[in-house]
């Protein structure tokens, strides 16, 4: 059978953001879907959202509440939401309360029921909220139970509606849950309390017809409604890239020049150093240089506002207000606590769309995981992991900052596992000579190729960081403790 | 929290100008009916439909509550398991009748707006009175602070 034989099934918008992405494009049309999870998870704000992006006066949507939250209280309580549309109540998007109907006639009243509103007015999206409450009038019967929600899918589908069934089902019911067998999509949601934090995820277990994105999603329910985020942030995977050519200047040629002339476009440069040493410096330097080449950037900043940011690299003479006004820069504040990996990463994927941005800083990935919900810390690196391979795998360059704590007898290394996450690295530290507390970079590894193994010491002027000459004449420069070896004078 | 202890003024109004709007366009077959019951019938089916049968009930239920301690002379009334009204033919004039229906109806909007919105709230009365200029009227919540 030819790919022009197969019949095509259409993909309708979820109206949630994030969702269509994670389903492989948006939900397959006529498919009959179940919605489960716990009370509060956010199953009737998606179902709504759906209603809402898709509904018609032609082709309307019906929505059956039965028993569970009366409907009165659902809809004073979704049209919060801003995709509540209250012009299209009774055109586009119609409620019809089977309580009673359930009460009295069972469930051959609710078939027959929905059947009578179907034949009525040809909706294309049908929500049953809840079945859950539905399916305990069949309770203990699995054979009226299994017939009843054939019948309901083989109506529904009969009449190309798009389903959904509300249900509040908890994780131990899955397997051989009758409902379940029937259903061609299966959307689990979960609530979970982590430390002081709600964590809300999504996991796609069953979609028949299209591959959907495997794994947990994260989503958040805001005014605006549900927005999901993809695990894979709509980012595929790549095969490792073929080695730039090119080399981005980081704004201090000596600098450059001990990288081997610069650093490789699409890399991911870490630079790592204790507490006023000048990363975040460094940092503004490469962002300021690349904007200086035409080539516009992201800062994320966790620990800083914008402003400060702004104005503390004006205080270098690095002017970020021009483009940030032009649009070329943009500064993001990620609010600390209780963020999502993926949110997070969301925000920093927008920017980048919005102003096509060359060059990412992450100051600092120590502040990034920090900014995050407690529960999702331990999905930080992967998570980061993804985001650097497949934003570096599109040619994008990353800069980011790591404080490290200083030990002056050996050079430390964070628990970041910082070989997965880059392919250059700049340390920055202090040393002790002749009763001063002075500065020393190196650069420790270059994927690209080769690069300079000086430790060359540095001060932070007042036009940024000032790479001074090899400091000669000591050992055990790295413990931060050297010892003198020979009479020569480190050279300044 | 404040408590909702009768509808609004802007709301009173409303009620009145439906329950006059349905009262001259009555048909001869409700005709025995005050205006209001009338309108409270016809509301009936769609909120039923939209709240459940028990819903619409339990809405009435109140509304009649709030509207008997205004007017003592709505006592004989009352709602039946359906959600129709009886009793108002107990009522001792038709002048009395008219009045403690747009008091009732009156009510009736008031919670539902006080539930669901008055945006909403005047789209279902649309919905049974198209014709009905259910926009033209001001504002329900303008003195509420």
């Amino acid at each position: 059978m030819t790919q022009q034989d197969k019949v095509k099934i259409n993909k309708l918008p979820t109206g949630v953001p994030g969702l269509d992405e994670i389903l492989g494009g948006g939900l397959p049309e006529f498919s009959f879907n179940i919605i489960a999870g716990s009370p509060g998870c956010g199953k009737t704000t998606m179902a709504h959202q759906f209603v809402f992006a898709n509904a018609t006066p032609e082709r309307p949507a019906l929505y059956f509440t039965v028993l569970g939250e009366p409907a009165l209280k659902m809809l004073r309580y979704q049209q919060q939401y801003g995709f509540f549309d209250l012009s299209r109540l009774n055109t586009s998007v119609r409620f019809i309360n089977l309580s009673q109907v359930l009460v009295d006639r069972g469930l051959e009243g609710i078939l027959e029921e929905i059947a009578k509103e179907v034949e009525a007015v040809n909706p294309g999206i049908v929500v049953v909220d809840s079945f859950r409450t539905v399916m305990r009038k069949a309770s203990g019967n699995e054979m009226e139970m299994q017939v009843f929600v054939q019948q309901l899918g083989l109506l529904l589908t009969s009449w190309e509606a798009t389903t959904f069934l509300i249900g509040e089902y908890a994780g131990s019911e899955q397997p051989d849950n009758p409902v379940f067998t029937v259903a061609d999509g299966l959307f689990w949601l979960y609530q979970v309390v982590e430390h002081n934090s709600v964590v809300r995820k999504l996991h796609i277990m069953k979609l028949r017809g299209q591959a959907s994105v495997s794994g947990m999603h994260t989503f958040r329910i805001t005014d605006a409604g549900m927005q999901a985020f993809s695990r894979t942030l709509g980012l595929a995977p790549r095969d490792r890239k073929i080695p730039a050519q090119k080399r981005l200047s980081i704004g201090i040629p000596e600098l450059d020049e001990m990288l081997g002339g610069g650093i490789p476009e699409g890399d991911s440069l870490l630079i790592a150093g204790s507490s006023g040493t000048g990363k975040s410096l460094l940092a503004t330097q490469f962002i300021a240089a690349g904007l200086r080449q035409g080539e516009p950037g992201i800062v994320a900043v966790f620990e800083e506002r914008p402003e400060e940011y702004e104005a503390r690299a004006g205080s270098f003479g690095l002017d970020l207000s021009t483009p940030m006004k032009q649009g070329s820069l943009k500064v993001i504040y990620i609010r600390p606590l209780d963020l999502s990996v993926d949110e997070a990463m969301q925000e920093i994927l927008d920017a980048i769309k919005e102003t096509g941005a060359t060059r990412l800083v992450i100051d600092s990935l120590a502040g990034f995981e920090m900014a995050l919900s407690p529960g999702f810390r331990s999905d930080f690196r992967e998570s980061l992991y993804r985001m650097i391979f497949a934003l570096t795998g599109i040619g994008i360059t990353i800069l980011s900052t790591l404080e490290m704590e200083e030990s002056f007898t050996e050079l430390l290394f964070s628990k970041f596992s910082i070989s997965f996450l880059t392919d250059d690295i700049i340390r920055l530290r202090y040393v002790e000579i002749e009763g001063q507390l002075r500065k020393v970079m190196m650069v420790l590894k270059m994927r690209g190729g080769a690069h300079s193994k000086d430790i060359r010491e540095y001060e932070i002027a007042s036009k940024g960081v000032v790479i001074g000459e090899r400091l000669t004449g000591y050992d055990h420069l790295i413990t931060g403790i050297p010892t003198r070896v020979g009479q020569s004078e480190p050279k300044k | 929290m404040r408590s909702r202890t009768s509808a609004s003024p802007e709301i009173r109004e409303f009620a009145q100008r439906l329950v006059a709007y349905e009262a001259a366009g009555g048909s001869p077959a409700g005709a025995d009916f005050p205006a209001g019951v009338r309108v409270a019938e016809k509301l009936r089916h769609p909120l039923s439909r939209l709240a459940g049968v028990n819903g619409f009930h339990m809405l009435l239920v109140r509304a009649l509550t709030l509207a008997k301690a205004q007017v003592p002379g709505l006592s004989p009334v009352q709602v039946k398991a359906d959600g129709s009204l009886e009793g108002f033919s107990d009522l001792g004039n038709r002048a009395e009748a008219a009045g403690a229906g747009v008091t009732l109806i009156a009510e009736m909007l008031g919670l539902l707006a006080a539930f669901v919105g008055e945006a909403f709230t005047r789209s279902l009365v649309l919905d049974v009175w198209p014709d009905f200029p259910a926009f033209d009227t001001e504002p329900w919540r303008k003195n509420e602070s």
